[in-house]
């Protein structure tokens, strides 16, 4: 038997997410037909209304209804400091912490080189223009301690010290009451390795 | 039964993370070279997840101690411990890092055990993360991968088995070897390079600029030839970085 055309079709675009294969996908477009028709509808769309309206913040890089996100707008932020992450969920965290007043830039990934995700995939043309405005004092370089974020970083240090900013990475070691026995041993041989004078 | 599973079991295995890849909602596919079994693929279940042990251990250029069992080509990963030592590999040296790795994933064959070749892998990690001058490192590393690999990378004979001179200028050639320039390859497009270049190879010495620059030329076309088309990642993103 011949499944409808459209219902071919919208299992094919189901499969454009991550982890949904060919049984998964049609499942799911079963379930939207026979069970919950305006749950469907709704999807369809919030799915055309989000992408009409969020693109990326012209300043931050971030996803936003705005052309400037509200927290690039803000007046209580402070202008002269930039802070680096590489996804929005970092920038979610930080914001949490209360204890970063400045602005951000999302890279939206990491250079990942055995990935093929290069300069262009991470938006550094647009993050040197965002840095050079003339108000950025220290851009802090919050990329992940992984080896792709420890890449991405020194790369935007290289870039962006050779335009004359000043640039900082945050600190790493030992987590907040964290005891020496229970922590693991990488974490400890870098945090003796980076130790700082008193 | 107990047997079986004791075959298929290893414990306690030297390895390298060479790279991972996202695997269903919270595992991980882990490249590993591995002392004793050579380039593995295994799963690292639930490693993406936030609480996961092996989580922050899953990082490349890092010796590790590994646990791993199954018999297909996919194994599944049990655990992983700090081996000997941690490796602090910053700026180029991690870009180094991520292209000896590209070479290994793309030249190693799955489950053929090169424990010198390992040894070196390592020693190599190590010399990078000491040293400014990765270029010397690079290029040995390069001619010692192609030989254990057993393509023969000839620098003490011409293709005429006649010794190397060090002022004569040679053509060089895949799968041949330098060709002297009046022999009948000279027109055809090999590496064009002086008989010292070769000869200071042979002995690992990488001081003079002109076998700097003339090794390098050697070695790109010799792992161009051996890689086939596709054209490697690590240096295509150094040219694109290079463009800012």
């Amino acid at each position: 038997m011949k499944n409808p055309q459209a219902l071919d079709q919208l299992v094919e675009s189901l499969r454009c997410l991550p982890g949904v294969g060919p049984k998964s996908a049609l499942r799911m477009a079963y379930h939207l037909l026979q069970r919950d028709r305006p749950g469907a509808d709704r999807l369809a769309n919030s799915i055309q209304n989000a992408l009409q309206i969020v693109s990326h913040c012209q300043l931050c890089n971030n996803l936003s209804e705005q052309s400037i996100c509200s927290l690039c707008s803000s007046d209580n932020r402070d202008t002269s400091l930039l802070c680096v992450v590489e996804m929005p969920t970092d920038l979610m965290m930080l914001e949490q912490t209360h204890s970063f007043q400045g602005l951000y830039f999302v890279l939206m990934g990491r250079l990942s080189p055995l990935d093929g995700i290069g300069p262009k995939e991470i938006h550094l043309e647009k993050l040197i223009r965002r840095a050079k405005d003339g108000t950025v004092r220290e851009v802090i370089l919050a990329t992940n301690y992984t080896v792709e974020g420890e890449a991405t970083a020194h790369y935007i240090n290289e870039l962006l010290s050779a335009r004359g900013l000043r640039v900082s990475r945050i600190a790493r070691g030992l987590p907040m009451g964290g005891e020496i026995e229970n922590v693991d041993s990488g974490t400890l041989a870098q945090a003796i390795m980076e130790r700082r004078s008193l | 039964m107990a047997t079986l599973s004791h075959v298929f079991r290893q414990d306690n295995q030297q390895v390298f993370v060479l790279h991972t890849y996202p695997f269903k909602e919270t595992s991980l596919v882990v490249e590993l070279f591995s002392r004793e079994h050579g380039r593995i693929a295994m799963v690292a279940k639930g490693a993406r997840r936030p609480r996961s042990a092996m989580r922050g251990m899953l990082q490349s250029f890092q010796p590790l101690i590994g646990a791993w069992s199954g018999k297909l080509e996919l194994k599944t990963l049990h655990s992983l411990e700090w081996g000997s030592g941690l490796l602090l590999l910053q700026g180029e040296a991690l870009m180094c890092g991520f292209y000896l790795n590209e070479l290994l994933l793309r030249l190693l064959p799955r489950e053929d055990p090169h424990q010198a070749l390992f040894d070196f892998y390592g020693q190599t990690l190590k010399t990078l993360s000491a040293s400014f001058q990765h270029a010397p490192t690079l290029r040995r590393f390069e001619l010692r991968l192609l030989q254990e690999l057993g393509y023969a990378v000839p620098l003490v004979h011409d293709e005429q088995e006649d010794d190397i001179h060090p002022e004569k200028t040679y053509s060089y050639f895949a799968e041949r070897g330098a060709c002297s320039d009046h022999s009948g390859y000279a027109n055809r497009n090999g590496v064009q390079l002086i008989g010292k270049t070769l000869q200071d190879m042979a002995q690992d010495d990488y001081s003079d600029p002109l076998t700097q620059l003339q090794s390098k030329q050697l070695m790109r076309m010799l792992l161009a030839y051996y890689l086939g088309d596709k054209p490697l990642h690590t240096r295509q993103l150094l040219i694109d970085l290079q463009q800012f």
